[in-house]
């Protein structure tokens, strides 16, 4: 993300987005969308919830053998003629892309959707070498047209109407396009399939790796990922580490419940398996097949609290249901991934410094962890991760002080009764129609957008005595 | 650069920090791949109706086009319907081999260009060849390797004589398959899935007949699609906009 909107503060950018009214309406029914299309799949679905089980399960087994299936996944995909790469950091990965686009004299590269090119800012390296990086999904293709930045992991681009993208399209493309889907979704295959025959390379994520055989699996809907691992005569896949899983067996349970939690599709469109470059006889594909394996601090959090993050599949379903994210969208947040589970992989990556205003971007509600096809405890992880903001002293200090003089208030029970008495009589003046509003001080950080209940007449404990 | 040595040792590292954290394991692998497989086979063997119905409800649902012909001589009259349908001039199959029929004589009679894959072609003029004519070709015709009654999906290996693109790059896509070719459930595709891996040459699970397996498999779950645009639902963006499945009644 661009630092200068990084420079505005996370407060600023939420309040921005609050007062887009098209944003607004457009987060609305997206996430709306999503999330009875969710519902409806499940709905019809029994087995998916011990599927659910069975999911996080494997994930928490590979994990805690991660390096063994590292290796059986390097030494299959080197097996079938393709070549592993090892990254620890977005640095290095961005140096590795570079230099096989040097030595082998690539000029353009497609690249089908992928967060994980995103958190790495890949395109903005190719440019800066002089080579054309071109997004080829669709949302991805507009936004990259527009200069701007995805802004839900699964539906890059819900916040422009189909007039902003006619209007992009007109001035970028050199035409004149009516503002419906369709026409321009025309105009994008017609643009973009072009740059599919044309293009050196295909830049690819992952959304699985199987250790046993080596294959590397993408899930799409448009066909970019087949026409990326089709076409050219490169393709280079770009994984975090946590996406490696043990078998074909363990693969299926993923993609019965990955679609239905981002689209509520039963399978997406495509589900295209890779293993290593073209084979002997093999009229089409990819004559090299380089697997990128990137760390990027993801190996810190093995043993550490936001271990569940890396369980994540990247299917939106917790930004959907989020009341926070529905209410400001993805760019407010300002990172790579948005949204609930966005806010711990940003600390996982950024490291805690990065998610100083992000921890508190939540309500707790546990709605996201309701409906995560993994069962990501994301919650618990928020708490525990302000926990380590006050630790090491990277929270406020008007926070850090409100809240240790609550603990000890808290802990003693004369403490909180004398409070309860003072807190009457002080909050007298700020009570209107039944509500605490406009406090002074830092509490009026507060009460300016939310109101509290009071100080109750008589207290539980107050009540309680004379029921005894 | 980070060598593999010292990037694994990290992982290895952190991973020895957490002995017995989670005791869960992975899903257990069928002990004998190549032997569950032919269990499933033997079983459908006897339950393909009910796969094939489940499969065109599923199919029809993602907006796939469903025919049924009697047996393998009707074929070409029902891929010949087909790009009538759409005023196609030109197809691209696969190579008569693998599809198991050759429609490209009926097909030529009725004033359609056809140019069908061949095996073992593999050298760069041939590549860029076939890349043109498929192209510029509305209808690609495939078989399918297996048809999934759950979700109403085709799942296609590459391999010789199968080129990718057949079933990408035109407008229309036509797989046909035949009664041995029906799973129900995805846990039956990962145990199909495990017994190719086992078995390169896909002889036990009953794929690819000899031919020489390709790096690629795609499941195809009806057209090309895209909500990219206001959630808007809009159909062939990349690949196919049509997809129809021809089912053979004939064993």
């Amino acid at each position: 993300m661009s630092d200068a909107l990084l420079r505005t503060p996370f407060p600023e950018r939420a309040g921005a987005a609050l007062k887009d009214t098209f944003l607004q309406e457009a987060l609305k029914i997206a996430t709306t969308k999503f999330i009875d299309l969710r519902k409806q799949s499940f709905a019809g679905f029994p087995q998916g919830e011990a599927l659910r089980d069975r999911a996080r399960a494997i994930k928490e087994a590979t994990l805690q053998h991660l390096d063994v299936h590292l290796e059986r996944l390097a030494d299959n995909v080197e097996r079938l003629g393709g070549r592993v790469h090892w990254a620890s950091t977005a640095e290095e990965a961005r140096e590795m892309v570079l230099r096989l686009c040097r030595d082998r004299g690539v000029r353009m590269a497609v690249k089908s959707k992928s967060m994980a090119t995103e958190e790495i800012d890949l395109n903005e390296a190719l440019e800066h070498a002089g080579i054309t990086p071109i997004e080829t999904d669709l949302g991805e293709y507009i936004i990259q047209l527009a200069h701007e930045k995805p802004s839900h992991i699964i539906a890059p681009a819900i916040h422009k109407t189909k007039g902003q993208v006619a209007e992009l399209f007109s001035r970028e493309l050199r035409g004149e396009f009516p503002a419906d889907p369709e026409v321009l979704t025309a105009v994008a295959r017609k643009a973009l399939r072009e740059k599919f025959l044309q293009a050196d390379m295909g830049i690819t994520g992952a959304n699985f790796a199987v250790a046993d055989t080596g294959t590397v699996v993408l899930v799409t809907n448009e066909g970019n990922g087949r026409m990326v691992t089709s076409l050219p005569r490169i393709h280079v896949a770009l994984m975090g580490v946590e996406k490696v899983i043990p078998s074909m067996t363990d693969l299926v349970v993923f993609l019965a419940i990955l679609a239905r939690s981002a689209t509520g599709q039963k399978l997406s469109s495509y589900t295209t398996l890779v293993r290593g470059p073209r084979r002997a006889g093999e009229l089409e594909g990819p004559e090299e097949f380089h697997l990128i394996l990137l760390d990027n601090g993801r190996s810190r959090q093995i043993a550490s609290t936001l271990r569940e993050a890396l369980y994540c599949l990247r299917c939106g379903a917790c930004l959907n249901v989020c009341p926070v994210y529905r209410q400001i969208g993805g760019h407010a947040y300002g990172y790579t991934y948005p949204g609930p589970i966005g806010i711990l992989l940003t600390a996982m990556l950024k490291g805690n410094e990065s998610v100083r205003e992000l921890a508190h971007a939540s309500s707790l509600c546990g709605a996201c962890k309701d409906v995560c096809p993994v069962r990501i405890d994301i919650p618990r992880m928020l708490v525990e991760l302000r926990e380590h903001l006050d630790r090491e002293k990277i929270a406020p200090w008007t926070e850090r002080v409100v809240f240790k003089a609550l603990r000890r208030l808290l802990l003693s029970p004369t403490a909180y009764r004398v409070s309860a008495t003072v807190g009457r009589w002080v909050q007298r003046p700020f009570v209107r129609q039944g509500r605490l509003r406009g406090l002074p001080l830092v509490f009026g950080k507060w009460t300016k957008t939310r109101d509290l209940p009071p100080v109750a007449a008589r207290t539980f404990r107050e009540r309680w005595k004379e029921l005894q | 650069m980070t060598g593999r040595a010292e990037f694994i040792e990290r992982i290895r590292r952190e991973v020895s920090k957490t002995p017995g954290l989670f005791g869960a394991s992975p899903a257990p692998r069928p002990a004998d791949p190549a032997a569950a497989a032919e269990t499933v086979r033997r079983e459908l063997a006897e339950r393909w109706p009910e796969a094939l119905e489940r499969f065109r409800a599923e199919f029809e649902r993602v907006a796939g086009v469903f025919h049924r012909v009697p047996d393998l001589a009707a074929v070409p009259a029902a891929i010949g319907a087909i790009a009538r349908g759409h005023g196609a001039k030109r197809l691209v199959t696969w190579d008569p081999v693998a599809l198991g029929f050759d429609a490209a004589p009926e097909l030529t009679r009725g004033g359609l260009e056809v140019v069908a894959a061949r095996a073992g072609e593999e050298d760069e003029a041939a590549r860029l060849r076939h890349r043109e004519q498929a192209a510029r070709a509305q209808i690609g015709v495939t078989g399918a390797d297996f048809a999934l009654g759950e979700t109403g999906t085709l799942i296609l290996l590459s391999g010789s004589g199968r080129p990718r693109s057949t079933s990408l790059l035109p407008d229309v896509h036509v797989a046909v398959f035949r009664r041995d070719r029906l799973l129900e459930t995805l846990e039956q595709v990962g145990i199909m899935l495990e017994a190719l891996h086992v078995d390169p040459d896909h002889t036990m699970s009953g794929a690819m007949s000899g031919a020489m397996p390709g790096a690629m498999i795609n499941f195809i779950t009806g057209p090309s699609r895209t909500a990219d645009i206001e959630l808007t639902l809009t159909r062939g963006v990349h690949g196919p906009k049509e997809v129809h499945a021809v089912f053979v009644e004939a064993p």
